[in-house]
């Protein structure tokens, strides 16, 4: 194990700073010892959901006779289990689309507007640390605000990136003005230091609820000194170049857009940028397939008229193409010596069974995964969608035995 | 926190146990409601077989008890009956209960708009910071409630960001040099028609003329070299000048340019900045922008129509902008040091913990403790000794000073203190901290006593049109009129600056009323509207001049007057071609009687199977027919379907088009999508809960007028939530009703209401 001068450089500044410091391991960087491939999550979700008549398969069981939209992942039919009916009890329906923020927790609280810790964040927490970011959530779309649907172990909300532009400049973009970043690196760290004393001082001249919203702000501030110390760490480390360029992205079909995220999603899981990432579908963008109007909204409501549903599926269709697209991709790159669909496990997921109906239950998940035995289809009705998260959880390493609402736990690689 | 509230109110019980241990409540609820509500049932999941104590520790499940007996709403129709007696027993232990109950008020953090204005005041700096930080959550409709205020590590990243950016640039080391560009029609650039390569915008001779408006494409941008498409980029922050020689085109009416930031060739994220007014004949304008490094700048032409597809090259004929010449020069700096510069460090060499001492007042308007002090001073002390500037020191404690829990939260105590009320105040009718004047008002006392004088000087200010802006951008969700655009083949006539006018309207009356003492009443029916040229044109009222918004007498027989005839409030409640009847309904409850309707917790929405059905009121009854949907519909419905008449854009409608696509044809040189229109009757008649029957405009407004007193009661508690920056309850009621009785002293008075609401014991009142 050798350490690089640029580490030991870090270490001396720190010891300087006197502060201490959680400094990833530093074995697993950049290179990945054979026979222990790191394992990665890739997390998709469509608040819209799909037309479940047209993906879900009558019987369970093999693939026999694959309905159209389902049709669309046959390259992977070997390595995916796929369930339905699964549900969040704890999600209530109502209140529009917001209850899509609790997708990823099986929990939705509207009063508090905290909600407890969502799976990819669960999984971050268990194989984020070596990572230039422990996880990345990309947004539904631009100002989509209520598209939250990462939360962290405090039940905060999790920054979630709205623009493609803006994620390919975090992953790949250069800074080259590091040693002024470094500054200001250890600036915020002071800064951060006498707030969080301020915020101590204050509290104990609130009362009960004041004070727990000031406990929100401290909680806030030391998640914001761990993260300062992150880039602190790797602001001396060259960001990986790819050889992809973003196009001049003007939203104009589901191609355009979910494509550039899945390509997105695949690079920084390829480079090792971080090992978890969470895809949404937008939903609220005016999609504009060639020869297809109307927006994507606005079709999903489609109160089961025969034209409407034509376009819906068209979308649909299109949509998991480029997702198929994506699985093909990880499969063919390698990573150390596995294809990275061999190291990651992909989720595919839905906020709501239809959106037609706006109900947040009867949800269909789709999990890829190469090292599971047998493949097929389950239908798994009134089950809470936290037992195939536990499931997952476990399989990255987690050693509690409950996640939400869950009552057992899904075998995901039997 | 549950679990101190719930200790609170359990101690609160059992030391109230004599008065409240009302054998009559149990009783009541297990005859009348626990069969649905119980061991067997529970609709709404909801049970009230608990025992008192847990009953009463629910603070929002009493409320709703309370407002359900009162409204008859339950126990429901079909079933059995209580005496009126009974029920008013009941409402009466229950009121008391909830009156005793402390109003919870969690500690407030600045909202966006209250950042921007406060940093306004303080240093002089005129610049938007909203879209550096997070949208504020929204509870209730307002952004100002404590308990939805959530913190964050991303929120907090926010500020931490947001301070060192305006730090750095209120505090440079270095003069910014201020410099010149000039931009003739060689360097203008606009769009062609995209979808055909012909048509658009185009030079000719000396100027540059701007045709149309197509979303997100038409924009005017210019390059520094004519002929690259590279646009114009600003160097550095700071406020700009611009001169534009401009003029309309074959239009005898004023027109109006619009500004915005983001680029020109790939509009996905457009921000409009500015709108400037054109009067006709106006030869340009000159105005100053406060910019930031990297910024875009680009020109719309609003007034134009969205033109067609034609593929023909043809001369364009309609309205149009001629763009001759730009002059841009910055960043200006009227004075070196500059003016925020001087606040900041009156002093050329500030110790330590003088600077700190200086900067929290400034920023708090309360002096730190000696405890929270040192913190900040120790951050100046190192920069110190590190031998950085004193420039670069203040730096550093201002960004602290903006990061930290004093500047972001304000923090109040139970019995507001004279500053705290000052704040209180000053966020209410300013949304910033107050001035010198207020705070010398609150620490001699003389706020506390009589808060009259201060209020009429605030209201009077120009900063009160920010209260006047904000407040009635939340409450009659002013920003989303435009949401939907119109569906320019269904609504031809109607364009962009109609709709943003329609976004005005209510702004304007809530500001007329303010302004001139009149009655609240005019929210429900009045005899005139405020319109401008285009509204009054658009509502076929006689001519308005200009684009700034007059009172406007009604001529005999116009339906219009009043919020709920406003174009901006029916276009807000549909779809880009279609009305919608719950949620017109809904809006009238929720934002004049001020109603809190949600779906109950249980409801299971199925899958409404609309095939056959032709109408909208056929699609919309078929819900009906659920009786737990019917409990709101009864009440929401009737509202909304009395507005029928009036389409998605607010006009008159004597019958529904029902709009259909039909498939693309291409025939030669155009392709058109075509449109079939089918007219459908409307059936709008409806009775509500209480019998009244509403079936248009006129009956609807009379309607609501009958329930004058509760709807001004419902502003009234609009106005209060965003005062306090909390929800109002049962437990406001007697304060809402001497606001109420207050006012109706003088004629109903918003103005007075407002005074009234600013004089109650209750506001100074954590």
């Amino acid at each position: 194990m050798g350490l690089t001068s640029g580490i030991m450089k870090r270490r001396t500044f720190l010891k300087g700073a006197g502060i201490a410091l959680l400094l990833p391991r530093l074995e697993s960087l950049g290179q990945v010892v054979a026979g222990e491939s790191p394992r990665r999550l890739l997390t998709v979700v469509n608040h819209l959901s799909f037309y479940q008549p047209e993906l879900i398969p009558k019987t369970d069981g093999a693939f026999k006779n694959p309905p159209p939209l389902l049709g669309e992942l046959s390259n992977h039919f070997k390595q995916l289990k796929v369930f339905s009916g699964l549900d969040n009890p704890a999600v209530q329906n109502g209140f529009g689309h917001t209850p899509c923020v609790g997708i990823l927790s099986g929990y939705f609280n509207k009063l508090q507007r905290k909600n407890r810790i969502s799976i990819d964040q669960a999984v971050a927490d268990l194989i984020g640390e070596d990572t230039r970011f422990k996880s990345l959530v990309f947004q539904a779309g631009e100002n989509l605000n209520f598209s939250q649907i990462s939360w962290d172990k405090h039940g905060l909300p999790v920054k979630q990136i709205d623009s493609p532009r803006k994620i390919f400049n975090l992953l790949f973009q250069v800074n080259e003005n590091e040693k002024a970043q470094q500054q200001v690196l250890a600036e915020d760290r002071s800064i951060l230091d006498a707030v969080s004393a301020q915020a101590k001082s204050m509290e104990k001249r609130l009362n009960a609820t004041d004070r727990a919203k000031m406990d929100e702000y401290l909680t806030s501030v030391r998640e914001v000194e761990k993260t300062v110390k992150r880039r602190a760490y790797w602001a001396d480390r060259s960001k990986p170049q790819v050889d992809y360029e973003i196009e001049n992205f003007d939203r104009k079909s589901v191609d355009d857009y979910v494509g550039t995220l899945m390509d997105l999603a695949v690079l920084a899981l390829q480079t090792d940028s971080t090992r978890a990432v969470t895809v949404q579908v937008p939903f609220w963008e005016g999609f504009k397939e060639p020869g297809l109007t109307g927006n994507y909204h606005d079709l999903s409501h489609h109160g089961q008229k025969p034209d409407k549903l034509k376009k819906l599926l068209k979308l649909e269709h299109a949509i998991l193409k480029r997702i198929n697209a994506s699985l093909n991709t990880m499969k063919e790159r390698t990573v150390g010596n596995s294809s990275l669909f061999d190291q990651t496990t992909t989720l595919i997921t839905a906020s709501m069974g239809s959106a037609n109906s706006h109900n947040f239950d009867d949800l269909p998940a789709l999990v890829f995964d190469s090292r599971m035995k047998s493949s097929g289809y389950w239908r798994r009705k009134d089950t809470p969608m936290s037992n195939l998260y536990l499931g997952l959880l476990q399989q990255f390493g987690a050693e509690g035995d409950r996640f939400g609402e869950s009552t057992r736990a899904f075998d995901l690689l039997a | 926190m549950m679990h101190w509230r719930w200790t609170t109110a359990l101690l609160f019980f059992v030391l109230s146990w004599g008065l409240l241990a009302e054998p009559k409540l149990e009783k009541f609820f297990a005859q009348n409601c626990v069969k649905c509500h119980g061991p067997e049932k529970q609709k709404g999941k909801v049970r009230l077989d608990k025992p008192l104590d847990v009953l009463f520790a629910e603070e929002e499940l009493l409320e709703t008890i309370a407002n359900v007996l009162e409204t008859g709403d339950m126990p429901p129709e079909k079933a059995p009956q209580p005496k009126d007696e009974a029920v008013a027993d009941v409402l009466q232990i229950l009121e008391k209960r909830i009156l005793a109950q402390h109003q919870d008020n969690p500690l407030k953090r600045l909202t966006r708009d209250e950042y921007t204005h406060t940093l306004h005041d303080l240093f002089g700096v005129n610049f938007d910071f909203s879209g550096l930080l997070p949208p504020d959550q929204v509870e209730h409709g307002f952004d100002k409630f404590g308990e939805s205020h959530l913190m964050s590590p991303h929120q907090v990243m926010a500020y931490l960001k947001t301070a060192r950016f305006v730090t750095e640039r209120l505090l440079p080391d270095n003069k910014p040099e201020t410099r010149h560009w000039d931009f003739n029609a060689s360097h203008f650039h606009g769009s062609k028609n995209f979808a055909t390569g012909g048509g658009g915008d185009y030079r000719d001779g000396d100027d540059y003329v701007l045709t149309g408006f197509r979303p997100y494409r038409s924009n005017l941008h210019f390059s520094i070299d004519p002929e690259s498409h590279d646009q114009f980029v600003i160097p550095a922050f700071g406020v700009y000048r611009l001169e534009v020689k401009a003029h309309s085109g074959k239009s005898n009416e004023g027109e109006v340019i619009g500004i915005n930031l983001g680029d020109g060739r790939h509009p996905t994220n457009f921000q409009m900045i500015r709108r400037i007014p054109m009067p006709h004949g106006s030869k340009g304008f000159t105005l100053q922008l406060t910019l930031k490094a990297g910024d875009q700048l680009a020109f719309t032409f609003d007034s134009a129509r969205v033109p067609g597809r034609s593929l023909a090259k043809k001369p364009h004929n309609g309205p149009a902008m001629r763009f001759s010449h730009m002059k841009v020069t910055g960043p200006l700096v009227e004075k070196w040091p500059t003016h925020a510069m001087q606040v900041i460090l009156p002093k050329p060499d500030m110790k330590p913990g003088e600077l700190v001492d200086h900067l929290a007042l400034l920023l708090t308007q309360r002096p730190l403790t000696m405890e929270d002090r040192a913190a900040f001073v120790e951050i100046a002390t190192r920069r110190k000794k590190a031998g950085a500037s004193v420039i670069a020191i203040a730096r550093s404690v201002l960004i602290a000073l903006l990061t930290s829990p004093h500047f972001i939260y304000k923090a109040e105590s139970p019995e507001l203190t004279d500053v705290e009320l000052a704040h209180r105040l000053s966020f209410f009718l300013w949304n910033s901290v107050p001035d010198t004047s207020l705070l010398n008002a609150a620490r001699s006392g003389a706020l506390g006593k009589d808060p009259s004088a201060q209020v009429e000087r605030m209201l009077k200010d120009p900063k009160a049109g920010r209260f006047i802006d904000d407040f009635t951008r939340q409450w009659l969700q002013r920003d989303k009129v435009d949401d939907f655009g119109p569906d320019v083949r269904v609504f031809k006539n109607v364009r962009r600056m109609t709709v943003d006018s329609m976004g005005r309207e209510g702004r304007e009356l809530f500001r007329h009323l303010l302004e001139r003492s009149l009655s609240m009443e005019h929210f429900i029916d009045s005899d005139f509207v405020m319109a401008n040229d285009r509204l009054a044109r658009f509502y076929g009222l006689p001519a308005v001049k200009g684009d700034a918004f007059v009172p406007v007498k009604l001529p005999k027989g116009s339906e219009r007057g009043g919020l709920v005839a406003q174009a901006g409030f029916l276009k807000l409640t549909s779809t880009d071609f279609a009305t919608s009847p719950i949620h017109r309904g809904s809006w009238i409850l929720k934002n004049l009687y001020n109603e809190n309707i949600e779906p109950p917790a249980d409801v299971v929405i199925k899958e409404p199977d609309i095939r056959g059905t032709t109408t909208i009121r056929e699609a919309i009854l078929k819900h009906q027919e659920l009786e737990s949907c019917a409990r709101c519909h009864s009440k929401i419905d009737p509202l909304g379907f009395a507005l029928e008449f009036y389409d998605p854009v607010g006009r008159k409608r004597p019958e529904y088009r029902h709009v259909e696509e039909l498939p693309v044809q291409r025939d030669g040189t155009t392709f058109t999508k075509k449109i079939k229109f089918t007219k459908v009757p409307i059936e709008s008649a409806m009775k509500l809960p209480d019998g009244r029957e509403v079936r248009d405009l006129p009956t609807l407004k009379a309607a609501l007028m009958a329930d004058k007193e509760r709807i001004l009661k419902g502003i009234i508690g609009k106005l209060i939530s965003y005062a306090h920056g909390r929800e109002v309850t049962r437990a406001d009621r007697p304060y809402i009703d001497a606001v109420f009785k207050s006012a109706a002293k003088q004629n109903d008075s918003l103005r007075a209401a407002i005074h009234a609401i600013i004089a109650h014991p209750e506001f100074g009142r954590k």
